[in-house]
This record gives C-alpha cells, sequence and structure tokens, in this order.
C-alpha cells in the first residue's frame, strides 16, 4: 500500500487559524528542524520517539469527500484536530460553513481539541497516523 | 462482587452541589436570582443545565441571549470535560458550594468549544467511549454493538439510569478469558501543574512476565515527576473515594501503589471510559496524585 512519493513541496507558514505548521513528507526522511520552519528537506534521519517534533499523517478520503492531491502531511504534534480541520478545508477549498469530520482507526471523531501527537502516540502505526476524513459523519 | 457494585454505585451517583450566578454584565430585565443544583461527576454540564439555562433566560431579553457559557474563577469550564475533572481540577480546594458564574454572550471561541445540541454531547460521549475500546479491545466489543446498544449507553448517562447504563457497559470491561485483561488501560493523566492538556499513551496492564501491572508502574512509567524518590520525605499518594455516606466532602482512603491497575480500572473506573490521574502541587515539597476515573469515582483531598 505504498504511497506515491510526493515531491518536496515548501509551504509557507499561514497567518490563517490553524493552517500553518503542516509540511509535505519528503521522499527521504525529514531533518529535525526548528520549530519555526515550514520547510521539509532531505537528509539526515529524525531522532525517533519523542524527541521528533513533527509526525506523519495520512490523510484518507472518505465517501464522496474530495480527495487531497497530497495525502502525506508532516505535522507538530501539538497541532489540534481542529487545526487539521481548517486546514484540509482551506486545501480543499471547502465554504467555513461546509462540515469536516476527521476519525482514527475508522472508528472515533476525536475531540477538536485534541492533539495530533498523542494520538499517533495511541494510536499509530508503521510509523504514521492515518487518518480519515469526511464531510459528514461517517462512523457516528 | 458486592463490594464492587457499591462502588459502582457511589461513583455514578457522586454529586457536586453548585451555585450558579449570571456574570453580572449580562444584561437583564430584573435582578437574577443564583441558582442551586447537585451536578453529577460523571455528566457533562450542558447536558444538566438546562434548568439553569430557562431560570437565567426568563429575567433576560431574547436579543440578549446567545450561547450559554459557563466560568469559574475566570476560567471558562470546558463543557466536554466530565463535570467531576472540572471540579477537581479547578474548584476542589475552595469551599462548597461550587461557585458558576453564567455566560450568554462574548462567547470564548479560543477556550470552549461549541455545544449547539445535545446531539453533540451525544457525539463526544460516544466517540470517548470508542477511543477508549479501541484500547481496550481493538474497538471489537464496541463496534459489534448494535445502534440501539449504543444509544441505551447515552440514554443511561442522560437520564441518570445506572442499571440502563450498566447492562451495556459491563460488555465493555470484559475481556477474553485467555488473555490477563485488556490489550491497553484507557487512562488520561491531567496535571494541574501545567498547561500541556493531559498525558495519554499506551501501557498495558501486564508485564511481559505476566505480572500485574500497579498503578505504581503506570505512574513511574508514564508521569515519573508525579513519582517520589526513594527514601524521599516528599510524599506521593494516590487516594480514592470510598464513603459513601458523605454527600459532599468523600473522604479518601489510600490507594497503594502496589494496586493492582487492572482490578483498580474495573472496579473504580467502571465506565470503559478513560481514567484520569493528575497531580495537585499543594503545600510544597508535598505532591499528590488524584486519580480520577473518567465520569467516575475520584480521588481528591
Amino acid at each position: 500500500m505504498a504511497e506515491e512519493p510526493e515531491a518536496v513541496l515548501q509551504f509557507p507558514a499561514s497567518a490563517a487559524a490553524g493552517g500553518e505548521g503542516l509540511t509535505e513528507v519528503s521522499p527521504e526522511t525529514a531533518t529535525p528542524e526548528p520549530p519555526s520552519s515550514a520547510a521539509v528537506s532531505p537528509g539526515t534521519e529524525e531522532p525517533v520517539g519523542d524527541t521528533k517534533k513533527k509526525i506523519d499523517i495520512l490523510l484518507k478520503a472518505v465517501g464522496d469527500t474530495p480527495i487531497m492531491k497530497t495525502k502525506k502531511w508532516a505535522v507538530e504534534r501539538t497541532r489540534t484536530i481542529q487545526g487539521l480541520i481548517d486546514f484540509i478545508k482551506k486545501f480543499l477549498k471547502l465554504v467555513a460553513s461546509e462540515q469536516l469530520f476527521i476519525y482514527v482507526n475508522q472508528s472515533f471523531a476525536p475531540s477538536p481539541d485534541q492533539e495530533v501527537g498523542t494520538l499517533y502516540e495511541c494510536f499509530g502505526s508503521d510509523g504514521k497516523l492515518v487518518l480519515h476524513y469526511c464531510k459528514s459523519q461517517a462512523w457516528g | 462482587m458486592t463490594d464492587d457494585k457499591d462502588v459502582l454505585r457511589d461513583v455514578w451517583f457522586g454529586r457536586i452541589p453548585a451555585c450558579f450566578t449570571l456574570y453580572q454584565d449580562e444584561i437583564t430585565k430584573r435582578e437574577a436570582e443564583p441558582y442551586y443544583l447537585l451536578l453529577p461527576r460523571v455528566s457533562y454540564l450542558t447536558l444538566v443545565t438546562d434548568k439553569v439555562k430557562k431560570h437565567f433566560q426568563k429575567v433576560m431579553r431574547q436579543e440578549d441571549i446567545s450561547e450559554i457559557w459557563f466560568e469559574y474563577e475566570g476560567t471558562p469550564l470546558k463543557w466536554h470535560y466530565p463535570i467531576g475533572l472540572l471540579f477537581d481540577l479547578l474548584a476542589s480546594s475552595s469551599a462548597l458550594p461550587w461557585n458558576i458564574t453564567v455566560h450568554f454572550k462574548s462567547f470564548p471561541e479560543k477556550d470552549l468549544l461549541h455545544c449547539p445540541s445535545k446531539d453533540v454531547i451525544e457525539a463526544h460521549f460516544m466517540s470517548c467511549m470508542k477511543e477508549a475500546d479501541a484500547l481496550k479491545h481493538k474497538s471489537q466489543v464496541i463496534n459489534e454493538m448494535q445502534k440501539k446498544d449504543h444509544k441505551q449507553l447515552w440514554m443511561g448517562l442522560q437520564n441518570d439510569r445506572f442499571d440502563q447504563f450498566w447492562a451495556i457497559n459491563r460488555k465493555l470491561m470484559e475481556y477474553p478469558a485467555e488473555e490477563n485483561g485488556f490489550r491497553y488501560i484507557p487512562f488520561r493523566i491531567y496535571q494541574t501543574t501545567t498547561e500541556r492538556p493531559f498525558i495519554q499513551k499506551l501501557f498495558r496492564p501486564v508485564a511481559a512476565d505476566g505480572q500485574l501491572h500497579t498503578l505504581g508502574d503506570l505512574l513511574k512509567e508514564v508521569c515519573p515527576s508525579a513519582v517520589a524518590p526513594e527514601g524521599s520525605r516528599n510524599q506521593t499518594w494516590v487516594s480514592s473515594m470510598a464513603d459513601k455516606n458523605s454527600a459532599t466532602e468523600p473522604p479518601l482512603h489510600h490507594l497503594p501503589y502496589s494496586f493492582h491497575l487492572f482490578w483498580w480500572i474495573q472496579t473504580y473506573c467502571k465506565w470503559d471510559l478513560l481514567i484520569r490521574l493528575y497531580k495537585l502541587r499543594c503545600d510544597p515539597p508535598h505532591s499528590r496524585c488524584i486519580l480520577i476515573p473518567l465520569q467516575e469515582s475520584y480521588i481528591r483531598r
């Protein structure tokens, strides 16, 4: 189930609420970077475990929800689910009033204030956290 | 297991006396009297305060009312945290009743989630139950249940029906005969000494050698700062509510660190919900550890 290697893109840190702090995962493992940097650069391996500032998230669309062109993201551990929702909505050019739901393990929707780092610790596998997103409630 | 059932009931029926007062800057047609209410520890603020809302809205004009929210000594109260948790984190060392301020305007977007309807509370509650089961049973038990069973859990909570709730919840507390417990212990540690929301990690009830993990093992592993060093004069202890006769100030009894974690969760946590621990820094150098089974029994001082 390997993903197509994604091109390395640099996303400017957005001023919009929750919009910043996501960077695309480069084909090589990312270097440890200062918190303010938005760039992902190829190079030495990031230290594993708690010292890693960003975690890898794989976004999967559910139903007729538009598919993200870029599915793999390196996200700050302290990013909240709400921040991620806002980012995806902007990326998909959804209207602010449109709802977006995010699910873990295709079974529960974490609270909007929950941090992705904690979810990764508990529900991540193979070095990433898989999240399903949907415009309507998929798993209740 | 009669004792266990008693504990389950005690936790479920735990109450906190609260006094609701309208924020002084709210515009009213006439003076608003405070409203007194016994709050169930295991429930959520927005689920149990319909009467509070009605009481204050009676003295206000429609145009001055928007979404209700609550605050204690300047801290907005997160409705999605169980009432008992909010109280223990913020107000447990203050005198009762718990004085809560009611607001109808200037909703603090940065601090609180919106709660436009009971459906939102139900969705949040069910998500918590599902998250806990994801840890305990890889979601197998809760996913095998029918929609009506999920509904019964919610209705049990909403209507304060212990038997109704536990008829379903007991299934979520079971585990396969060949195992020694759940896959992972569902827990969260809330600390009053930090801005961080909570600690939640994977932790097995049984060690590799087959020994049952204890509460002390859990704390040493995930929250070592809460554990006093050996031989230190600082005491870190965990206490839990046991006296069912006390209405407002449940006395404590101390849980030894050697307490088998899994048994404790089955007995005190009742719900297959996440348990919560946190640390209160009172008079230094003592630090107290407070265990709060989610929406459940609690340990406080």
